[in-house]
């Protein structure tokens, strides 16, 4: 037998740069995704210089080239273009649908939860109705109520989806509520606003995060799926759910529903594996 | 055991009829805060032809000319005697003209609930007794799944069956292969919570003991997953199933109308777009009725079923959170 070893010394930046190491090959092609795709939506205009609304009618109909990745839709635009282009208002909807979701649904899980009694019955109701509704058709209703416009799209499948952010809250708020160090920070004197703060808040927040990141993937399909019926913004807005809804029109031309679609099943697939990876390392 | 049983069916009965009338209530709430008055705007627009003296019999029905509050209470008591009201395009009873379509919905609902089964047990399977690179593959599957819309599904399927190899002719929407890649589009999507879930399950049965000792006996695989684990791990996912019906019927609505069928979900879209509300509502408390009854019967016959739950005191102590299993169970 040696002498054992004196034990590594490990300083935080090495600490985190294992951490890093660990992170699976496929998260680390999910990020740069996602982080294309935001960039895409940020600044459009360093990715493609073709113009996503004007288009050269000699070129329509073009099939997928090296000139356009994307090939041409009917009116000779670039269908690259308009995709990296309508990213922006395609993501930005899910962040808004995701923000509502999670700031009411959140809300009324805490009450819920932190109050309890007569509170979470009521609440726990009305959140029942939220799941019993199918998700999709509350979002049309919503919509139809709401007018047809890509923002209202968004208020509608964050409203649609405040329901399993409501539950899961309240579930997280009760597991912590239950915890001793909980009791404990009672019995010290904590107030409930300074427990709710400092410890249930945090311990919960981890849970509704995964969830967030799953629900934004999810966003963008509910959203692509209201524009596709026709309410969310008119052309010439390039949302992706809107272009493959024209490209629909054109069956000699499928890469008009082929490309806009794939991007968007890489970017939503993306989001999930993220999603994944954090409820792994949880 | 009995007396517990019955007493939480019964609360869960009375808490089913409460969702059922707020649902109704809240869709009432929703599609009333519109902006602008679309149901005066239908009735007055000549071009729906309706007599003043129709107008005057509508607006009096319906209550249009007194307070919201007034209109919802007495829409309400019209719904529990099963009264849904009146279409403001056709005219006709609201009950008479959803259950006109009802049918074709019902079918396509079932025939992708079918195909999502399938497939959900196949890559469960294969997930577990394929070669393990076969294996990983699919147990990317639910992911994956769960990244396509049904509507990029289903116009892929018209693309290349359709138009591509003539299969099917989009125009015979109703018939057998038309009917069964309608089911295909919409069955992927709803497939992917079921295959999670199964996965999970049967990955957890194959790890305990009565398995292991099964297999030193000498079980061959495939009896070992036919008599041993396929049961309890297919249990729990009754309740994820019951809680796919929201997804078959909300999916309904694109699945249908890209394929050109005639059911609820192209009758939803063709109400939004001539604002015929009373059919969009009563359109939205069926579907809402019928998650909610499919639920409870799950809740109610779980128990039954696997004798290892115990009903506890608390909501839903005999099932899992819907959608947080399907999330913490992951793999």
């Amino acid at each position: 037998m040696t002498a054992p070893a004196p034990a590594p010394v490990v300083s935080t930046t090495a600490l985190r740069r294992s951490a890093v190491r660990r992170v699976p090959p496929a998260v680390v092609i999910s990020f740069a995704l996602v982080a294309f795709v935001l960039l895409w939506s940020v600044v459009p205009g360093l990715f493609t210089s073709h113009d996503p609304a004007v288009g050269v009618p000699a070129d329509k109909f073009l099939g997928p080239s090296g000139a356009h990745w994307f090939g041409t839709d009917h009116l000779g635009r670039d269908l690259f273009a308009r995709v990296v282009h309508g990213s922006a208002s395609s993501v930005s909807s899910a962040l808004i649908a995701v923000a509502i979701a999670v700031l009411v649904g959140g809300l009324i899980g805490l009450v819920a939860g932190f109050v309890g009694g007569w509170t979470d019955t009521v609440l726990a109701r009305l959140v029942d109705v939220f799941l019993a509704i199918p998700e999709f058709l509350l979002a049309v209703i919503v919509v139809s109520s709401l007018g047809f416009e890509t923002t209202n799209a968004a208020i509608a499948t964050g409203v649609s989806a405040v329901g399993i952010f409501a539950r899961v809250m309240r579930s997280e708020v009760l597991k912590t509520g239950r915890a001793v160090f909980v009791e404990a920070a009672y019995l010290q004197g904590g107030s409930r606003w300074h427990i709710l703060t400092r410890h249930v808040l945090p311990n919960a927040s981890r849970s509704v995060l995964t969830l967030a990141v799953l629900q934004f993937g999810y966003s963008i399909l509910i959203i692509a799926s209201l524009a596709f019926l026709g309410y969310g913004d008119p052309p010439p807005a390039s949302d992706w759910g809107l272009l493959i809804s024209v490209g629909k029109d054109y069956p000699l031309a499928p890469w008009l529903i082929y490309a806009p679609a794939l991007v968007m099943i890489a970017t939503v697939l993306s989001v999930n594996r993220i999603s994944r990876w954090l409820r792994k390392t949880d | 055991m009995n007396r517990d049983y019955a007493k939480y069916a019964l609360r869960r009965v009375l808490q089913a009829v409460v969702v059922i009338l707020l649902a109704y209530m809240f869709t009432f709430v929703v599609i009333s805060v519109l902006p602008g008055d679309p149901v005066t705007n239908t009735l007055r627009n000549p071009q729906n032809g309706f007599t003043e003296e129709e107008i005057t019999r509508i607006v009096a029905y319906y209550g249009l000319d007194r307070p919201v509050y007034v209109q919802l209470w007495s829409s309400l008591s019209r719904f529990v005697v099963g009264d849904l009201g009146v279409s403001l395009r056709s005219g006709l009873p609201v009950t008479r003209q959803v259950g006109e379509v009802l049918g074709s919905t019902v079918v396509l609902a079932l025939s992708a609930l079918g195909v999502a089964l399938v497939l959900a047990f196949g890559t469960a399977f294969g997930a577990q007794y394929l070669p393990r690179r076969v294996g990983r593959l699919l147990r990317a599957f639910p992911s994956l799944f769960l990244s396509m819309p049904n509507f990029v599904i289903g116009l892929v399927l018209i693309n290349v069956f359709a138009f591509q190899l003539g299969l099917f002719q989009v125009i015979d929407s109703e018939g057998g292969l038309a009917t069964f890649f309608a089911a295909v589009a919409l069955g992927i999507p709803v497939s992917a919570r079921v295959t999670e879930v199964l996965i999970a399950n049967l990955d957890h049965e194959a790890g305990e003991e009565y398995a292991s000792v099964a297999r030193s006996r000498g079980l061959g695989r495939t009896r070992l997953f036919l008599r041993h684990l396929l049961k309890p791990s297919s249990l729990p996912v009754v309740t994820v199933i019951a809680l796919t019906v929201g997804e078959l019927l909300g999916g309904a609505v694109i699945t249908e109308q890209i394929f050109g069928r005639t059911g609820i979900g192209s009758l939803v879209e063709r109400s939004v777009t001539t604002q015929d509300l009373p059919v969009l509502q009563a359109i939205v408390t069926l579907a809402a009725i019928v998650f909610v009854v499919v639920n409870l019967v799950a809740d109610l016959v779980y128990p039954l079923l696997d004798p290892r739950v115990r009903l506890g005191g608390t909501t839903s102590a005999a099932r899992p959170e819907p959608r947080d299993l399907a999330e913490v169970v992951a793999p």
